[in-house]
């Protein structure tokens, strides 16, 4: 028998270099077999990588949530923004019957939206701070005067550089571009007695600067921002690739928000300082040049031009201050602070570095780097789920990376909140609030109306009192009850029994083991059938939406292209094998006349373009192999934001295991064998007769 | 003795479109264990037809052909290619080497076919037959490297190389120079009186004729006459 096999591989062996078609199959076998061995090691690294940045930075290995949801979880959102998910009711049910599950190590509770924020324009913060100065000033607070002086000296900087721009306006356009009521509005600001008057009417002034001047300085941000709610410090615990990088975390227990630092980046930074650190990455990290690429020279003409954000932010003393470092530092007599930036922004491949570290040490000290600051409180709108706006005070306290998708704008644009601001935000307000909320409608003396009686009870009672103008006092309205309601809910600290007995969306599921998933999520399935508990279970390529299908859709690309090689291939060997098997029936007409049976012929052709398979397949994937080797030794760069993403950081080292080796060469036999089938078929056919047919 | 070979009327017919082309005849014939028969006549007189059908790779399209006592055309496919193997050897005019592999293991091959023996004994018997033949020294030749004589005696080795109790051979010497073919045909009849194998070769050479215990003559597929050759001396005169 084996004897038997010994021949048909010689004589497959003997065949194979005996004709020039088989080479090309054999190119066409070793291509494909590299192909599949290089890409499915990849695809298989890449799936790794991601996984575990995305399994430990905010998915978990399983997410839950309702399955009476109108849209799938989607953890990276998804085209059209938010998905719609019904809310798990009762989070604390649902969370211990999980934990019974054996292999479910956590389950960390969840919300995501999004909202769009209004970052201010310069001279909106500027005002806010004299207003917050006028406000103490008001409550008889002393020794603010120096503090108030210099305020308004900013304001009246940002009103002189408000005026120069429309001089230079004027220059160029029409008088009538320009709206008379600003240009009146800037001339009465810029009068010492609009300022002479200030201290007597601080609020009067105020609103007059924040309705007529403000609006003229358009640099305001809508800002996109997109959070996750859940349990602070339980989240920090269970996702292991998550670092605080600026500030701290929410102190446990408290109301809070944490910006992702790639966002803080390159929502909240200074644009040109953002453009600058572009740069400097650019040149540093990825070698590229200034001269040449549009990119990096359009940051650089933008940021000789737009130095205004910067300009508008100083007020005297430190325009002062600036334009002294820069005359200094740039070797210039250059009077006005615009020209000035100007002239230190236009940077070259020469001179940028220097000109980098100018700016972060001479002029960025006098600068707010940043629009929100950590230690601030952000307010934020949006939209409940019924559709109403809410709006809510949180505290930054930090900032967090994802460690290996920390400058990937799909996964870390996401920010993190506690669950009792998400809750409020999202319109299923905490316990508290819904108590104060009653407490203000009675206040208010608001009580519930019949509809079919609404008309009445509105206006069918006594006349509508007549109502009479009367001077609003700011201090009170701005006064003593909002504020400490927000410092209350800032300082306030709830139990975990509080955090979690409440609505939330979705669960993050963290496992002992990674492998674990189906079965795990069969589990949930029968328990939630079983409990009532309306759960949905999916793993976190599934809960990666988009991101998780465009994995699966680059395998299925993959394995398309090595298909059609593989059709090719077989295609070609199927013809060839046939042309060979058509060659050779005087020799497989003489076996069988001296007693070879069919399925010796059958395993003749068959072990022929096995051997073939083998030899040039194993040539194949020994290529693929060497490939692998190299890719992992030197790792293959991030080309964009999608491919960091899948990378999982800036660089992806692959690796290759045995067994896509195996599945490669798996793949090759069964190519090879079902394109013989059809020649070793009409091999065995061949009669005996042939034989005796002289060959001249 | 019974016969080895038992022909009864024997017809067969070729169709070549629409025409029916008869190769034989009601052909009768009976041949005896150790004989060594020469089937002669001109071509087309249904020479390799009739040996085709002795040889069970192909069958009759009328009468009985008997090989070792199996009457062939009540055997499967797989059991006439079983008693190719295991009765008879074929001698083709072209050799038909399997050009891929030596000497040795072209000889091997019915061997490994067959199953029957293990390496050893293989060995022995292929040995034994190279030496016979006298082709031990080119064993690990290829066909390709050898002349018309020395694969013919490839050939006859390994016809013989499973004991077979009936050789054919068709046209053994046709691709072979006079003095060539009459040393296979020596060969062959040393073979016949040595280990008592019964031969039947074709051939129209009145030299390998003369070396026949009988004559079969056919003319447009019938049997013209079934007599004794002319002996060698007779010939030479």
């Amino acid at each position: 028998m084996i004897s038997a096999f010994v021949v048909l591989v010689r004589i497959a062996l003997r065949n194979l270099f005996a004709s020039a078609i088989n080479l090309v199959i054999g190119a066409i076998i070793l291509f494909g077999t590299a192909l599949v061995v290089v890409g499915g090691a990849l695809l298989d690294s890449v799936d790794r990588a991601m996984s575990s940045s995305v399994i430990g930075s905010v998915a978990g290995h399983l997410q839950v949530y309702s399955a009476a949801s109108r849209d799938e979880l989607a953890l990276y959102g998804d085209f059209g923004g938010e998905a719609d998910l019904s809310p798990i009711q009762d989070f604390p049910k649902v969370k211990r019957a999980l934990l019974s599950i054996e292999g479910v190590r956590k389950v960390v509770p969840m919300g995501i939206n999004a909202a769009l924020v209004a970052s201010g324009n310069t001279v909106d913060l500027v005002l806010a701070e004299l207003r917050e100065l006028s406000n103490r000033k008001a409550k008889k607070e002393t020794g603010l005067e120096g503090e108030l002086e210099a305020q308004k000296q900013h304001v009246r900087q940002i009103i002189r550089v408000l005026r120069g721009d429309l001089e230079k306006s004027l220059a160029v356009m029409d008088k009538s571009a320009i709206e008379p009521e600003d240009l009146a509005a800037l001339e009465q600001v810029s009068k010492d007695e609009f300022w002479a008057g200030f201290d007597r009417d601080p609020f009067g002034a105020l609103e007059f600067l924040e309705n007529r001047v403000a609006p003229q300085v358009s640099d305001a941000d809508l800002l996109y921002l997109r959070y996750v709610g859940t349990d602070l410090g339980e989240f920090l615990r269970s996702f292991d690739r998550i670092r605080i990088v600026d500030g701290g975390p929410v102190p446990d227990g408290k109301r809070g928000f944490l910006f992702a630092k790639f966002f803080y980046e390159e929502g909240l930074k200074l644009k040109t300082a953002r453009r600058l650190d572009k740069i400097h990455e650019a040149l540093a990290q990825s070698g590229k040049k200034i001269a040449g690429d549009p990119v990096l020279e359009r940051y650089v003409r933008e940021n000789q031009s737009q130095t205004r954000d910067i300009v508008l932010q100083l007020g005297p003393e430190k325009t002062r201050l600036a334009i002294e470092r820069l005359q200094r530092a740039l070797l210039s007599k250059e009077q006005e602070l615009s020209a000035l930036l100007s002239s230190l922004f236009a940077t070259d491949d020469s001179n940028f570095q220097e000109r980098y570290r100018i700016f972060y040490e001479q002029v960025a000290p006098l600068l707010s780097l940043y629009r929100v600051r950590v230690g601030d409180t952000l307010t934020i709108k949006a939209f409940t789920r019924s559709g109403n706006v809410r709006s809510v005070n949180v505290k930054v306290y930090g900032t967090f990376a994802m460690e290996g998708l920390d400058k990937s704008p799909l996964a870390a644009a996401a920010n993190l909140m506690d669950l009792m601001t998400f809750r409020d935000l999202y319109g299923f307000p905490s316990a508290e609030t819904a108590e104060e909320i009653s407490a203000m409608k009675a206040a208010a003396g608001a009580k519930e109306v019949d509809r079919s009686r609404a008309e009445e009870e509105l206006f069918g009672g006594a006349l509508v009192t007549q109502g009479s103008p009367v001077a609003i006092e700011e201090s009170a309205v701005l006064g003593v009850r909002p504020r400490s309601r927000a410092e209350q809910l800032e300082d306030r600290v709830y139990t975990a029994e509080e955090i979690e007995s409440g609505v939330v969306l979705n669960a993050a599921v963290l496992l002992d083991d990674a492998g674990r998933v189906p079965g795990v999520l069969r589990r949930i399935e029968e328990l939630s059938g079983r409990e009532r508990l309306g759960l949905k279970a999916v793993s976190w390529q599934k809960a990666s939406g988009i991101l998780g299908q465009m994995a699966t859709a680059m395998k299925a690309a993959l394995f398309f292209s090595a298909g059609i090689v593989f059709v090719i291939a077989m295609v070609i060997i199927n013809n060839a094998m046939m042309m060979a098997t058509l060659q050779r029936t005087q020799t497989i007409g003489t076996l069988r006349a001296i007693g070879a049976q069919r399925p010796f012929v059958l395993s003749m052709v068959l072990v022929e373009t096995l051997v073939l398979g083998f030899l040039f397949g194993g040539g194949g994937a020994l290529l693929g192999s060497l490939v692998m080797l190299l890719l992992g030794a030197r790792g293959i760069p991030a080309f964009d934001d999608a491919t960091y993403f899948f990378f999982s950081g800036p660089r992806l080292f692959p690796t290759l295991e045995v067994a896509q080796i195996a599945f490669a060469l798996g793949i090759v036999t069964l190519v090879s064998i079902v394109s013989t089938l059809i020649p070793a078929v009409v091999a065995t056919r061949v009669s005996p007769v042939v034989a005796m047919q002289a060959e001249e | 003795m019974p016969p080895i070979v038992s022909i009864v009327d024997v017809v067969k017919e070729y169709r070549l479109g629409k025409v029916v082309v008869p190769a034989l005849q009601g052909v009768s014939l009976e041949v005896h264990p150790g004989e060594f028969i020469s089937v002669a006549g001109p071509s087309g007189s249904g020479k390799t037809t009739l040996l085709n059908l002795i040889g069970c790779v192909d069958t009759a399209t009328r009468g009985q052909v008997s090989v070792g006592g199996n009457d062939t055309g009540k055997l499967s496919e797989r059991q006439l290619t079983s008693l190719r193997l295991d009765t008879i050897g074929f001698i083709f005019q072209s050799f038909n080497l399997v050009s891929v592999l030596t000497v040795y293991q072209n000889v091997e091959l019915p061997l490994l076919l067959a199953r029957r023996l293990d390496s050893a004994e293989r060995r022995g018997r292929v040995n034994g037959l190279l030496e016979q033949v006298g082709i031990a020294s080119h064993e690990r030749h290829r066909p390709s490297e050898l002349s018309g004589g020395q694969r013919q005696r490839v050939a006859v080795a390994r016809a013989l190389v499973t004991e077979p109790k009936l050789v054919l051979a068709d046209e053994p010497t046709a691709n072979l120079d006079s003095a060539t073919g009459q040393n296979i045909i020596d060969l062959m009849k040393e073979m016949n009186r040595r280990k008592g194998t019964t031969f039947i070769f074709s051939t129209h050479d009145p030299k390998v004729m003369e070396h026949a215990n009988a004559v079969i003559r056919l003319s447009d597929g019938r049997i013209a006459g079934r007599d004794l050759p002319r002996g060698p001396a007779e010939a030479r005169a």
